[in-house]
């Protein structure tokens, strides 16, 4: 009995501190810079200089802060923020997949610096 | 690692629950038993290799004293050496083990299971003021509680948890958490087919209107079958799993009571998936094909009508437009209707925020959730101040498993503010866990992090419905983490 609590107790607590073998992280290479990826692509409904295009109806992103790009930029290309919840972006989610499938992706941390360190006016 | 202690605890849970452990168990736990010994010596010296004690000084001010708050005055009190902290948190039962609430719908557990004293849980030698606080002023170093009082602070740690929103829902009103006041939601919610285990009493309630569903599909005549809703929301929520895991319960109650035949069980979500990890998102397909549950994705409740027995969702589509130039594709429209459904069952996942006391404070952001770098879990205006648990702005990280991951974090990254080191040395993964339950008996341990691949702990397939760790959910994790992470070492 005694050996059973024991061998539940080291259960969870290895589920709970999560210190076991750990996911092999996959090292992503990405075909263009985030610079490439926004004057290709981005640009077209979000402006030249982040200011966003009305007819496009692509938003400004010139004065967001970077943790709200990196939220924003997450949830685009998560489909989500929560472990299900919707997108709150859902035709950018439909535009990201596609930009994706023609190699214009990208990582989210690199991609809210380039944005908000090139395009932000609040500085 | 005060494991004596949590192995008690455990043996008191299987006591309690008689009959849980049969021989039959006893021995497939046996079988299991040599995975757990080959974690032994990593989980040995992952507790013995507490760093030395740090002799920075500062005033600290903790807001909240759920389970992120006082695990981490708890880890802050063993890792300085001369601490001063201060925790703000009005409610008497603030530590409550909210993992339990789907068990208590289960009829597992009762809520005095999941009901635990904060006094008995506040590290000696913390100051624990009983108040809320209703003003931050992070500019001056200072926050203001209910009764008027300024208290100045040097480092700040948010963890106020956050706010069921039912009055976001046209038909109810009230917004409360878990373990609070909530007569308002009550006056419609908890009874007349209207259930949720978001709050404990919701979760009691949640058990009778189980019974009380299957003693309708009992009396129930007709093709017809009865409609059971489950419903999950278009903002961020605590513990992602859960309106899964109501559904899953009712339908092993109904099963069990021989009449799942009568009614249909259709989950209504926001979004248009079952997980964010491709590897759980098929599973839980499988799970929903074999019980024979529907579904209908992009669906969000928005009014409901408990007279009636009528629910409104907003179902939203994207419809193809014009041919884009640009993007060398056909642009997509998002649009929307109402739609109305019947229901003598509905399980409602409220929709859920930062409360505004907090979100719509000068530390708050303009969607609530404390901004804070995603990694270090520091404030990305204030330098000296810190999120963590439901309140702060991190995706997929509500759950009592992150905050177990993120209380180390602020308390490792805080230790190094106050000593004026440049680099913070901690990183959050994004790390949290879903004990998924499948049944009144298994468990699907769903591990991930922000890289939305499975990361489990153990070598054994995640996918699958286990009754090991149906175990470790029932009889295991409430103890690690009442007597574990809340005493700041597991």
């Amino acid at each position: 009995m005694k050996k059973m609590n024991l061998a539940l107790c080291l259960m969870a607590l290895v589920v709970l501190s999560g210190c076991g073998d750990k996911p092999k992280s996959d090292v992503v290479t990405y075909k263009y810079t985030p610079e490439q990826v926004y004057k290709e692509t981005c640009l077209h409904c979000h402006g030249p200089k982040g200011e966003g295009v009305a007819e496009k109806k692509g938003p400004a992103i010139n004065k967001q802060t970077i943790q709200e790009l990196e939220m924003s930029l997450f949830d685009i290309k998560n489909g989500g923020l929560g472990q299900s919840t919707a997108t709150e972006h859902d035709v950018m989610e439909h535009n990201m997949k596609k930009l994706a499938e023609k190699g214009y992706d990208y990582d989210i941390k690199m991609m809210a610096t380039y944005i908000h360190n090139t395009f932000n006016i609040t500085k | 690692m005060k494991s004596d202690k949590i192995i008690e605890e455990i043996l008191i849970e299987i006591e309690k629950h008689d009959g849980g452990m049969s021989r039959r168990h006893a021995m497939k736990l046996l079988a299991a038993s040599p995975i757990a010994a080959s974690v032994i010596a990593s989980a040995t010296i992952a507790t013995e290799a507490e760093a030395s004690s740090s002799s920075a000084t500062g005033k600290i001010v903790i807001v909240g004293g759920g389970l992120a708050g006082v695990a981490t005055a708890a880890k802050l009190t063993h890792r300085l050496a001369n601490p001063d902290i201060t925790l703000i948190e009005p409610n008497p039962h603030s530590v409550s083990y909210q993992p339990g609430q789907t068990l208590i719908a289960a009829g597992v557990w009762d809520k005095s299971d999941i009901t635990y004293e904060t006094a008995n849980f506040i590290p000696k030698g913390v100051k624990w003021i009983k108040d809320t606080v209703v003003s931050f002023d992070p500019k001056n170093n200072k926050v203001t509680t209910a009764d008027g009082t300024e208290i100045g602070y040097d480092y700040l740690v948010v963890a106020t948890g956050l706010t069921l929103n039912f009055a976001a829902i046209k038909g109810l009103e009230g917004e409360i958490t878990s373990m609070g006041a909530n007569d308002v939601v009550r006056k419609k919610v908890g009874k007349d087919g209207v259930y949720s285990v978001y709050f404990a009493d919701g979760a009691v309630d949640t058990r009778k209107g189980i019974d009380e569903l299957i003693a309708k599909a009992k009396a129930h005549k007709g093709p017809e079958k009865l409609q059971a809703l489950f419903t999950d929301p278009d903002t961020a929520i605590k513990c992602g799993g859960a309106p899964k895991k109501v559904m899953y319960i009712t339908h092993d109650l109904l099963k069990k009571a021989g009449v799942r035949d009568k009614v249909e069980l259709t989950f209504c979500p926001s979004g248009d998936k079952m997980f964010g990890v491709p590897e759980y998102n098929a599973a839980i397909f499988e799970q929903f094909k074999v019980r024979d549950f529907k579904w209908e994705f992009k669906t969000n409740l928005v009014a409901i009508d408990t007279e009636k027995k009528m629910a409104t969702f907003e179902k939203k589509w994207l419809e193809k437009g014009e041919y884009d130039e640009d993007l060398k594709e056909y642009t997509m429209v998002s649009m929307s209707k109402l739609v109305e459904k019947k229901y003598d069952f509905i399980h409602i996942t409220p929709p859920q925020k930062a409360p505004d006391l907090v979100g719509k404070s000068p530390i708050g952001s303009s969607k609530g959730w404390v901004p804070v770098v995603k990694e270090t879990l520091q404030h990305v205006t204030y330098k000296n101040v810190f999120a963590l648990g439901d309140v702060a702005a991190v995706p997929m990280g509500k759950t009592g498993g992150s905050a177990r991951k993120q209380y180390n974090v602020v308390a490792e990254n805080l230790i190094a503010v106050m000593e004026k080191q440049e680099k913070l040395p901690a990183a959050y993964d994004g790390y949290t866990v879903c004990p998924l339950i499948t049944s009144i008996g298994t468990v699907a341990m769903l591990e991930f992090n922000w890289t939305a691949k499975p990361a489990p702990s153990f070598p054994l397939d995640p996918t699958q419905e286990r009754w090991i760790w149906w175990l470790v959910k029932v009889y295991a994790l409430k103890p690690m983490t009442i007597y574990g992470m809340l005493s700041g070492r597991a």
